[in-house]
This record gives C-alpha cells, sequence and structure tokens, in this order.
C-alpha cells in the first residue's frame, strides 16, 4: 500500500491509496464519516481502461483543528476494529 | 469505538450458509462481501505441460477447464504467493477425463469436487499433462473466486396487524430471504416465500430491520463457509492495519 499526498492544507488532505479498489475505499470512508471530527470523506476511482489517474484518490476534510492525517490514522485503526470485532463474532456464533 | 456485533447461523452446511449480522453497517457489509468474492485467495491450476493432447479440443481450451476446476486450499500460512503444487493427469479413451483424475503432489490441494467433467474421449484419443497450481485472488481470475453465490439482505421483520376481512381472498406475498416473527428466525423458503401462507387469515405489515443484514454464503469447496468468512474479515484487518502503519510513517 503505497501512500502519495497529492493535496494538504490544515484541514483538508487529498491521498492516493495505490493497490485498494472500492472493497476497501469504502469501508474507510464509511468509517471516516463516522469520526466526529470529519466534516467530509470521499474517494473517487476512475477504471482501469480509463488511462490517466487510476488508483484511488481520498479526500478529508475536518473541523476543529484536528489534522486530517490523525483522522484518518484513527478511522484506519476502527476499519480494523471493525473487522477484527466481526470476526470474532462469527467465531462465536460458529 | 468498538463495534458490537451479533452473529447467529440460520442454514449452515459446510459448502452453503446463511447467517445473520446484526450492528452492521451497510457499507461494511459490502465491503465483507466483495472481500469474500475478491480478495480471499484460493488454488487454481494456472500452467499447464501438455505431454499428450490427443482429444478433440486445443491445449489452450483444456487448460482453461482445467483452471476452473477448484481446488481445496491449504490452511493459512502453509503456502506462499509464489509456491506452486504440481497436479498430473493421463487419461487414456474411451473415457471422460474427470477431475478426480487428477493426482496432486499434495494431500493439501485436491480437487474439491471428482466429478467435474474435463473431456469425453474416443478411442485412441489420450490426455497426459502436468500442471501447476498456484494461490491467487478472485480480482485476478474468476477460478481463483472461493465464493461462489455470495450476497446479503435486510432482516426482515413481520408483524400481524390484525385480520383481513372474513370474505375477502387473500392475495399472496411475496418475501425472500430470513424473516424475523416476534424473535424469531424463519427462512422464508419453509412458508414457499409466500406470507399469506403462513398468516392465512391475517393482515401482516413488512419492514427491514436496520442494520441487520442476513448474508448467504456459497463456496465453490476450495474452503468451508467459515474459512472463507474469517479470511474475507481478516483480509480487511490487514488492509486497515498496513494504512494505519503507512499513515504514521
Amino acid at each position: 500500500m503505497e501512500l502519495r499526498v497529492t493535496e494538504r492544507t490544515d484541514d483538508e488532505l487529498s491521498i492516493e491509496i495505490a493497490g485498494e479498489d472500492h472493497t476497501f475505499m469504502n469501508v474507510l470512508k464509511g468509517t471516516l464519516l463516522e469520526h466526529e471530527d470529519v466534516s467530509a470523506a470521499t474517494y473517487d476511482v476512475n477504471p482501469e481502461q480509463s488511462g490517466g489517474q487510476t488508483e484511488p484518490i481520498l479526500t478529508i476534510k475536518t473541523e476543529d483543528d484536528v489534522d486530517p492525517i490523525d483522522a484518518l490514522e484513527e478511522a484506519a485503526g476502527d476499519v480494523r476494529d471493525k473487522a477484527v470485532s466481526f470476526r470474532e463474532a462469527f467465531e462465536a456464533a460458529a | 469505538m468498538s463495534e458490537e456485533y451479533d452473529v447467529e447461523f440460520v442454514e449452515r452446511e459446510e459448502r452453503e450458509a446463511r447467517f445473520l449480522v446484526r450492528g452492521i453497517s451497510p457499507g461494511f457489509a459490502n465491503g465483507i462481501r466483495r472481500a469474500m468474492v475478491a480478495d480471499v485467495p484460493t488454488m487454481a491450476i494456472d500452467t499447464v505441460r501438455f505431454i499428450e493432447n490427443s482429444s478433440v479440443m486445443f491445449d489452450e481450451q483444456l487448460a482453461l477447464r482445467l483452471g476452473l476446476v477448484p481446488l481445496t486450499t491449504p490452511p493459512e500460512g502453509e503456502f506462499g504467493e509464489d509456491d506452486t503444487v504440481t497436479l498430473s493427469i493421463d487419461v487414456e479413451g474411451p473415457a471422460t477425463a474427470y477431475s478426480g483424475d487428477l493426482v496432486s503432489e499434495d494431500d493439501l490441494v485436491q480437487p474439491a469436487d471428482e466429478n467435474v467433467p474435463i473431456i469425453e474421449l474416443k478411442e485412441d484419443q489420450r490426455l497426459e499433462a502436468e500442471a501447476d497450481a498456484v494461490l491467487d485472488r478472485g480480482k485476478d481470475h474468476a477460478k481463483h473466486q472461493g465464493g461462489v453465490a455470495i450476497g446479503y439482505r435486510h432482516l426482515q421483520r413481520v408483524e400481524v396487524v390484525g385480520d383481513l376481512p372474513e370474505f375477502e381472498e387473500q392475495e399472496s406475498r411475496i418475501v425472500r430471504g430470513v424473516i424475523e416473527d416476534d424473535g424469531e428466525l424463519v427462512p422464508t423458503s419453509e412458508f414457499d416465500h409466500d406470507l399469506s401462507n403462513r398468516y392465512p387469515g391475517k393482515e401482516v405489515e413488512v419492514e427491514d430491520v436496520p442494520n441487520a443484514f442476513v448474508f448467504h454464503v456459497e463456496t465453490d469447496g476450495s474452503l468451508d463457509v467459515e474459512e472463507l468468512v474469517t479470511r474475507a474479515a481478516d483480509s480487511i484487518e490487514s488492509r486497515a492495519t498496513e494504512l494505519e502503519e503507512a499513515v504514521q510513517l
């Protein structure tokens, strides 16, 4: 997973997350939107045949002086926690 | 923030299962589904060396068929991305070559089904080949797809709200999936998917239960249902961990 920051201000971040697709990006975006200091989060990805930018670009906007990078890190941790607790719940039922 | 999920099996077999997950967001449910379809690696034949092929089909056509034979996938950690397992097949006509005729060098990697026909051989035709199976993901080729029929539906809550007028003909009301009736989970197949069979003469209301999804998972036999689901969750977990670490740098 290679990251490349394409745009950055104090409360806004655009970052390319190479090698990922909708499977992970949509979960990540959804989790970012649950974050209370994130005012906007979206991602854009073009189909492979389109030429040009084909890696997903995640854009995050935060409020209350929160660094978007920190929000991203926390959201990544939240996604991990979700996956772990989903697996545990599944294994408990299985 | 730790999510509390609650999982309950409705139907369960080795290759096919239906289970309810409560407390899951639609986005995360879809992530799990997509991971099951495209991101869980399975074994499949990728390279074939033909020693003799006097059948009526080209080598390439048989290679595709061999690739599509589901192979059992060894436990996690047993195999790396670049490891290969060699299987061989030697069938002489008149006979039909089946997946069960494949002989594997590794007990962990075997055809999941014995009865997949590969080609019918007539008198004096022969198929002899060696094939290498590799581990890869459904994203790269459908033959590596462990989950073949995977989806989810909202759990539907059915409530009886009253009686129908005595002389009115009851219309059939079709629902598919699993319904929740007073806390009891009932697959709709039990009443032929028609609520008028289960509640004759009653007026019922149906509503989706928020954040409760019933997954239907069917595998091609390369993994059992539990393996597939846990590995899908693991694949999302490992990507999240990777991102977390990459962001910290």
